[in-house]
Parts: structure tokens; C-alpha cells; sequence
């Protein structure tokens, strides 16, 4: 997926074509406190079409509330520059006085809900009334009326009108807010947080309130949330904010099947409501001290290099609808294996065509589970991919590269391997430090002395011993569990890219597997390599895998996000389907 | 609601029973007797021989076992009867509430002319916050505050009273002095007041001028101010309905619980401007022995004290909601 880098400006044209209802251009809001000055929004620009519904996601801290905010001029304590023209009137340019004809008639806002967010000595029902009061010129009866008909209409029983906000729960203040939001229907509705501190059942509640509100109000909807559900169903144009900035931008459905920024990728993937059976891995480390250089992310992101340190990415179109602020184009894809296929010649003279016109793609960072039971042809493809078996057709690209005569593997930074069974791929001859640095003997990486520390290094972090009596002790001497570390080890030697695993648990007992998947897991978010990760065992797959592929007689026959594959499609689907293909498969054996 | 009001009442009483009894202790615990002070030369007046002491000891019952005084003191007290004034020859009662009116005119003056500065400098401040307003008002009214009251009225007598002779120099009322009609007296009175009040006023304003700032500050902090100004309210009703209204409650808390500590600070101003208040009360019947007005006295400050802060509860609920619901959470 190479990006197309077009001019930001020509995708601000595009979207003018449409009638506009929100531009806002170059707004930054800096919040000065002591002598410190925090940027909560960076130099940003967007449009809201008329009738849309926008998304924001981001960690709590990256500026979307302070965004909401400046659109509606409330910043106070801070420093707000740009524009933010609603039909043509830049709303930062007004006074309070004059801001009150946009405020809540055009634009309204359904604030974070907490209970300071409601006056604690006014009723329910004056606070809803406030608004009318100000902004109509109704009688008390017809405000009265108005109150009760905007309660019933987001399901908040009357009794409570001369109630006080402190008096309602959580759900029920949410639902007040809304109605207060309404009242004099506003053309925009800034929704921030609507679910969050909410229990499931308020929180689908609310959601589908929203979009009863929307279908019958027609107004313009823009949606802050950390909640990748509510996001979801809510909206259907979606940012990702960091630090202040965009960094991607695209259609609701596609960001969060396919999200093409390691920071999105990293929010979806701490999603539990995305990703029920996953074990939930954060994004590593926390957003930093702001830098002016470089690319905001840099330190947390997986794939950085040199050039990210140094260079702002701007916001670039790497799709349809879809664009990016990264330096290399959004995920890059290491692994891109197309149309594989081997047949392999039986003893009795017949055929077997174990692959079949497969193709797999692994990008960095990611997960990726090859899911089928044995034989379906899943390992046949791995040493396809390694260039340890030839196919007689098909193309393996590494990293935008052909990959033959094993380059991807005698290099560093490359691909690498771990097998089954490590009693075999390990030599019992060996000791277990020449077994860890065979790869860089092979290679004649530096000098044998830093060499040795690399493999130290290594062991370390697989948490094996490092004395010298366990370094110089031969392979055969050790458990299945250390083996197989020391195979790992001997693997991330060369501190591969992309990581293929093949079966790498099978052999263990279950405690050993649990320990050796969470320790590669956590290496995998550390280091941020990639993975793909061979096994026949679902269950497994389910606790790690962000992309799943599932291999039936040599072919792929589905593959998506873990959630589509294992949530959505419901985990019966995959199994029935995978087994049937065992059936299928032991039939032509 | 009403549990949590009955345990409150019961904890009153109980308090009120302490201070009874400290209050028959404490005038015993100090040296000589009342006709002691008669018998000799400062008693000025009267002289009463050994015999006729004694004669008067039995008469108030002074002679009598402590315990049995005790009761005796208890029974009457809660009757209303506090004895009669040995100095004055008059029920205490009675002296006690002809001076009661005038503390309470120069505390409640002082109270609401303070209170009222004192929030509004203070929502000036909060409003300018960290501004050159803001730190002038906010060190001036420190140092001011830290002056003590007797000082600053003996200031106020020496320059207003004495060398400029804008304000007369003693009492509450002119002596003797005939009025025309009520609105002259009213003038002569509020003459007389005028410098006590100011003593009394300065001395507090530091005190709700911080409590106002604070509490106007961590109001316009709050998220619903935000939520107001999103509303597009008029200012008004913002600084109304949203500032002032939720920045008053610890200041009104604040008044209630601070009636009853200004009684005893009134007590020093009144000296100073011999104001004929509750206070200057106190130093004579203390310079005379006189048992029963001291006893009167302490136990009529005392019960104002517990009132206020009894009213500083009621009110507190009045004023704010979230109270009100915990205390009803409460007797479910």
C-alpha cells in the first residue's frame, strides 16, 4: 500500500464541494500554565459536512475535548489561533455577547458527564428551561411543556423536574444533558464522551437514543469518544487525533477494520469491545514531552525510523477516503507473499498439492495468526516464505523486495523463523551459546565478543540464565520449555522484522506455553516486530492474534481482523468451517 | 432527616449542660467573694461589716454545701431564673437583655457590612485573579485583618473621636438628650455605633474576603460555568444563578458559625468605646464578683453561640440541595 502523497490542501477543495457546515483552519489551543506551554491542538484544520457524523478517537489528553471546545469559543486559561467559520462567520472572532446567537441555537454541546457539569443548586427542570428562556420568547406554559416533551423524548421520567443533578444517576444525567442539548435544535450537536462512565446496558441506551435523535433532528453530528463501540456505531467518518494532530483520517468501517496508523491500530487493539477474547496490550510507553520535531509518535511507534525523529509527517491521502500523517505512508507492509503454490510428490507417485494460489500479507506490528489443523498445509507455506522450500509459482516480497536465495533471513532486521519442535532445530551438540549466535557466525556479524553480548542480551530477555555454566552447557541438557526459549533467543538474534512461529507451543505443557506466548507477546510490543504466528490451536490464536488467516487443504478460505473473524462471525463459523476442512482433508489423504 | 435533627438536639443539650456546669464552677474557682469586694475600699459605695457579710452569705445560699448550690443553680436556670444581680439588686435577666440588644446591633451590623465587602472584594479578586487588583486587595486586607480589634478601635477613638471629634467618644446614645421624633434618635444612635462597627467589620473582613475569593475561584473553575456560557445565558444570569449561588454557600455557613466568636470579640470593642453592650457588661459584673451577672452573662453567650451554630446547620440544608438528599438518604 504505497502512499500517494497529495497536497493537503486539494483534499480541503474536495471536501468544499459539499456544503460545509463547520471549517475550521489552522486552530491550535495552547494552555499556558507557570512557564510551561502545552499545544492541546496543533495547527488543525477540518470540515464537517452537513448532516455527517464525525468521530474523534484518541487517548484521554490528546486534544478532542479542547477542540470541541474551541469550536464553540469556550476555551478559557488558553491560547486559541485559526479560524472556525460556521456558515461563514469565524465564531473565534465574536465576543461572549455575540457568541450567544451560535451558542446552543447552531451549535450545542452534550458535555463529558460528570456531576460538575450540571449547576448542583438548580432543578433538572431549570436547567433544561434555561436555554428556551434565554434564547425564545415563550410563555411559561410553552416552556414548561417544551421541558416535559424533551424529557420524554430522550426516556427520562417527569418525576425527576424537581429533581437535582446530584439526585440522578450517572445514565439518567447523560439522558439530561442530551435534553438540554435539544432544546433549542441546534444544527450541530458536539457529543463528548456520551458513554463513557455509562454500565453496557445505559451505554447502548444512550447510543441508541443518539441515533433515534439524529434520524429525527437531522442535525450534524460530531462524536468524541474513547470507546471504539460507541465510535462505531455512531459515526461513519472517523479521526484519529495524537498529540493535538490528526493522524488519520477515513471512513468509520474501514479505519477500524483496517487501520492504516500504528496509532490507531494500537487504540483499536486496546479495545476490549472490539476485541473480546484477545489478552489487551496497550500502546507502548505514554505520549511525551512535546517535541516541534519530528513525527509526535515517534517513540512509541513500532516501525520509526531516523527520518520519523526529525520529520513532521503531514496529513497524506493513501487511499479513497482514506489519509495518513505518517513519514512511510502509514503501516508498512513487511511480508507480502502472493499466489504460492507447492505440490509435493508422494512416494506412491501421486501429488499432493499442499498450497494452493495462497497469499498472506504481514504488516509491521501486527499479529497475524495462520489458523488450520495439521496438514492443511500451514508449514509448507512458512518454509515457502523463508525461502527454505522453492514453490513452483508465486512471488515473496519483503519489505517492497523479492525475496530469494534467503535474504530476508541472512539479514539483520529481517525474517526469521522458529520451528516446532526445538529438539530438532536445535543441535544437542551445540552449547547454548553458539546455538543463539549461529545466525550472526553465519552472517559474520562484528566481532565474535559482541556477538556473545547480543546473545546474552537475548537470553536475558527470554529470561534464561546467563552464567557461564548454562551458556557453555550443550543443548541436549535442557528441559522442552528452555530449549525452546533458546530457539527463540537464537531467533530475535538478528532482530528480525517479522517473526514467523511455527507451532512453537505445541510441544509444551500448558503453564510453559502460557509463559513462552506472553513472553513473546510482550518482546513482540517491546521490540515491535512482527509476527506470524502458525497454529492449529484457535484458543490460542483468539489470545494474540490481531489478523487471522485460516488455511483449509492448502487454500486461505477466510481471513480479517481477529474481531470480524472470531467475534463477529462468531467463533462456531471458524471452527466448523476448519474443522470440516480437516474432514475434507483426511478424505483425500 | 429527622434522626440525624433529634441526635443533633440531644448532642445541643448536652453541651448546653457542660457549659451550666462550668459556668456555676468557674466564678468559684476565683479568689475571694462578692461581699468580700463590697467590704473594702474599691467597693466604693458600701462597706459591709464581717457580720453583715456572713448575714449575705446565708442569704444567697453561698454558704451553703456545693452540691446543694449546684441543684439550687440547675432548678433555676432552667426556669429561666438566673438570680438576681448582687451589685445592680435587679434580676439578671433583665440587665442581661437591655444590653443583650445593643451587641446584637453591633454584631449583626458588623456581620452583614463585613460579609457583604468582604464577598464582594473577594469576587473581585477571584474575578482578577492574579492580577495587580487582585494582589494589592489580597495584601492589604491581610495585614488589615491582622490588626486586633481593640487596637484598631483605640485608633479609631483617638483620630475620628478625640482629634477630629467627628464621633462622640463613648456610650451608645446620647444621655439625657431629648429627640424630636424617632428618626433623630436612629442618627444619634448609628453616630454612636459607627466606630465600633467599623473596629468590628475590619477585623472580620480579611477573613470573608479570603473565604469569598476561595470560594468564587473554585466555582469559576467549575465545569457548570463552562456548561452556562455554552448555553448562551446572559452574563447575569451566569454570575447569578451560576457563581454567586453556589459561591454563597460557605460563605452563608461561614456568617452563622462566626455569630457566636464575634459576641466575645465584641466584647474588647465595647470596652474600648464603652459601649454599653453585653461585653462591657461582662467587665464590670468580673470587677464586682457579681456571681449570678458573670454566670448570666457567660451562659447567655453561650446559648447564642449554640444557636448560631444550630442556625448555621438549618441554613446550610436550606441553602444547599445536596445536603438536603444526604441527610433524607440518611434517615431511609
Amino acid at each position: 500500500m504505497k502512499s500517494i502523497p497529495i497536497d493537503v490542501k486539494m483534499g480541503v477543495d474536495y471536501l468544499l464541494e459539499e456544503q460545509n457546515i463547520l471549517e475550521v483552519k489552522d486552530l491550535s489551543v495552547n494552555y499556558i500554565s507557570r512557564e510551561e506551554k502545552v499545544k492541546a491542538v496543533d495547527k488543525i484544520s477540518l470540515n464537517i459536512k452537513k448532516g455527517e457524523n464525525l468521530g474523534i478517537i484518541g487517548e484521554s489528553g490528546c486534544g478532542k475535548s479542547s477542540l470541541a471546545l474551541a469550536i464553540m469559543n469556550l476555551i478559557t486559561g488558553g491560547e486559541v489561533t485559526g479560524n472556525v467559520f460556521y456558515k461563514n462567520t469565524d465564531l473565534l472572532k465574536l465576543s461572549e455577547q455575540k457568541l450567544k446567537k451560535f451558542r446552543w441555537q447552531e451549535i450545542a454541546i452534550v458535555f463529558q458527564n460528570s456531576l460538575n457539569v450540571l449547576n448542583p443548586v438548580l432543578t433538572i427542570k431549570e436547567q433544561i428551561s434555561e436555554p428556551i428562556k434565554t434564547h425564545h420568547n415563550f410563555s411559561k406554559e410553552q416552556i414548561a411543556r417544551k421541558v416535559t416533551e424533551l424529557m420524554e423524548l430522550v426516556g427520562l421520567d417527569t418525576r425527576w423536574e424537581e429533581s437535582y443533578p446530584h439526585q440522578l444517576s450517572g445514565g439518567m444525567r447523560q439522558r439530561v444533558l442530551i435534553a438540554m442539548a435539544l432544546t433549542c435544535n441546534p444544527k450541530l450537536l458536539i457529543v463528548d464522551e456520551p458513554t463513557a462512565s455509562l454500565d453496557r446496558e445505559s451505554k447502548t441506551q444512550i447510543i441508541n437514543l443518539l441515533n433515534y435523535l439524529k434520524k429525527k433532528y437531522k442535525f450534524t453530528m460530531l462524536v468524541i469518544s474513547h470507546n471504539m463501540k460507541t465510535i462505531k456505531q455512531l459515526t461513519s467518518r472517523l479521526i484519529t487525533m495524537y498529540k493535538g494532530r490528526f493522524v488519520e483520517i477515513g471512513l468509520t468501517e474501514e479505519v477500524i477494520k483496517n487501520p492504516e496508523h500504528c496509532y490507531t491500530r494500537g487504540l483499536l487493539n486496546s479495545s476490549p469491545e472490539l476485541f473480546p477474547y484477545k489478552d489487551l496490550w496497550g500502546i507502548k510507553g505514554s505520549a511525551e514531552e512535546d517535541t516541534d520535531k519530528g513525527c509526535a509518535f515517534y517513540s512509541r511507534c513500532p516501525q520509526s525510523n531516523q527520518n520519523c525523529q526529525d520529520k513532521k509527517p503531514e496529513l497524506a491521502y493513501v487511499g479513497v477516503e482514506r489519509m495518513v500523517a505518517c513519514n512511510q505512508g502509514g503501516i508498512i507492509t513487511f511480508l507480502d507473499a502472493r499466489d504460492i503454490n507447492k505440490t509435493y510428490k508422494l512416494e506412491n507417485g501421486n501429488y499432493l498439492q499442499a498450497v494452493k494460489n495462497t497469499g498472506i500479507q504481514v504488516r509491521s506490528g501486527e499479529v497475524v495468526a495462520l489458523v488450520g489443523k495439521s496438514g492443511s498445509g500451514k508449514s509448507t507455506l512458512a518454509r515457502v516464505l523463508v525461502n527454505a522450500l522453492k514453490p513452483e509459482s508465486g512471488e515473496i516480497y519483503f519489505l517492497g523486495e523479492k525475496n530469494e536465495n534467503e535474504r530476508a533471513t541472512k539479514m539483520i532486521g529481517g525474517m526469521q523463523i522458529v520451528f516446532q519442535d526445538p529438539f530438532t532445530a536445535t543441535s544437542d551438540r551445540l552449547s547454548v551459546l553458539e546455538v543463539v549466535t549461529e545466525p550472526l557466525d553465519i552472517i559474520k556479524w562484528n566481532t565474535p565478543a559482541l556477538r556473545k553480548e547480543k546473545a546474552i542480551l537475548l537470553l536475558q530477555e527470554v529470561q534464561l540464565p546467563t552464567t557461564s555454566s548454562f551458556l557453555n552447557r550443550s543443548c541436549q541438557n535442557l528441559s522442552g520449555g528452555q530449549r525452546q526459549r533458546v530457539a527463540i533467543a537464537r531467533s530475535l538474534v538478528t532482530d528480525p522484522k517479522l517473526l514467523i512461529a511455527d507451532e512453537i507451543t505445541s510441544m509444551l505443557d500448558p503453564s510453559v506455553q502460557a509463559n513462552i506466548i506472553r513472553k513473546l507477546k510482550e518482546l513482540q510490543i517491546n521490540k515491535g516486530f512482527s509476527m506470524l504466528y502458525i497454529t492449529h490451536n484457535i484458543d490460542l490464536a483468539k489470545k494474540i492474534a490481531d489478523k487471522v488467516y485460516v488455511m483449509q487443504d492448502g487454500e486461505i478460505i477466510q481471513k480479517g481482523s481477529s474481531s470480524e473473524v472470531f467475534h463477529e462471525r462468531g467463533y462456531n463459523y471458524v471452527s466448523e468451517r476448519t474443522e470440516s476442512g480437516i474432514r475434507s482433508f483426511g478424505g483425500s489423504k | 432527616m429527622k434522626k440525624r435533627g433529634k441526635s443533633r438536639i440531644v448532642e445541643y443539650i448536652v453541651t448546653l449542660l457542660i457549659i451550666i456546669t462550668l459556668n456555676f464552677i468557674l466564678p468559684r474557682l476565683m479568689p475571694g467573694d462578692p461581699f468580700l469586694f463590697l467590704s473594702t475600699d474599691q467597693g466604693q459605695d458600701v462597706m459591709y461589716s464581717e457580720e453583715q457579710r456572713q448575714q449575705y452569705l446565708e442569704y444567697y445560699g453561698l454558704n451553703k454545701p456545693i452540691i446543694e448550690q449546684y441543684v439550687l443553680y440547675l432548678s433555676k436556670v432552667i426556669r429561666g431564673d438566673m438570680g438576681l444581680s448582687l451589685y445592680y439588686n435587679e434580676p439578671v435577666i433583665n440587665i442581661i437583655l437591655r444590653r443583650l440588644v445593643w451587641t446584637f446591633f453591633l454584631v449583626i451590623m458588623s456581620v452583614i457590612i463585613s460579609t457583604i465587602i468582604g464577598m464582594i472584594l473577594g469576587s473581585i479578586s477571584a474575578w482578577h485573579r492574579n492580577s495587580w487588583v487582585d494582589k494589592i486587595l489580597y495584601f492589604k486586607l491581610i495585614i488589615l485583618s491582622e490588626i486586633p480589634s481593640f487596637l484598631l478601635g483605640l485608633i479609631l477613638l483617638f483620630v475620628f473621636a478625640a482629634g477630629l471629634n467627628l464621633f462622640p467618644l463613648s456610650g451608645a446614645i446620647t444621655h439625657y438628650a431629648e429627640f424630636d421624633n424617632g428618626w433623630e434618635k436612629v442618627i444619634d444612635v448609628l453616630h454612636h455605633a459607627v466606630l465600633p462597627i467599623i473596629a468590628l467589620s475590619v477585623t472580620r473582613l480579611g477573613g470573608t474576603y479570603l473565604l469569598g475569593r476561595n470560594s468564587v475561584i473554585s466555582v469559576l473553575n467549575k465545569d457548570y460555568i463552562r456548561t452556562g456560557r455554552a448555553k448562551g445565558l446572559s452574563k447575569v444570569r451566569i454570575i447569578g444563578n451560576y457563581v454567586i449561588r453556589n459561591a454563597l454557600l460557605p460563605v452563608i455557613t461561614q456568617v452563622f458559625l462566626s455569630l457566636g466568636g464575634l459576641v466575645g470579640g465584641a466584647i474588647l470593642v465595647e470596652n474600648v468605646f464603652a459601649y454599653p453592650g453585653l461585653g462591657h457588661l461582662m467587665r464590670e459584673s468580673v470587677m464586682i464578683r457579681d456571681y449570678p451577672l458573670i454566670q448570666g452573662i457567660f451562659l447567655t453567650v453561650s446559648i447564642f453561640v449554640l444557636t448560631a451554630n444550630y442556625l448555621a446547620d438549618l441554613i446550610y440544608v436550606k441553602v444547599d440541595p445536596r445536603i438536603k438528599n444526604n441527610s433524607d438518604t440518611e434517615s431511609q
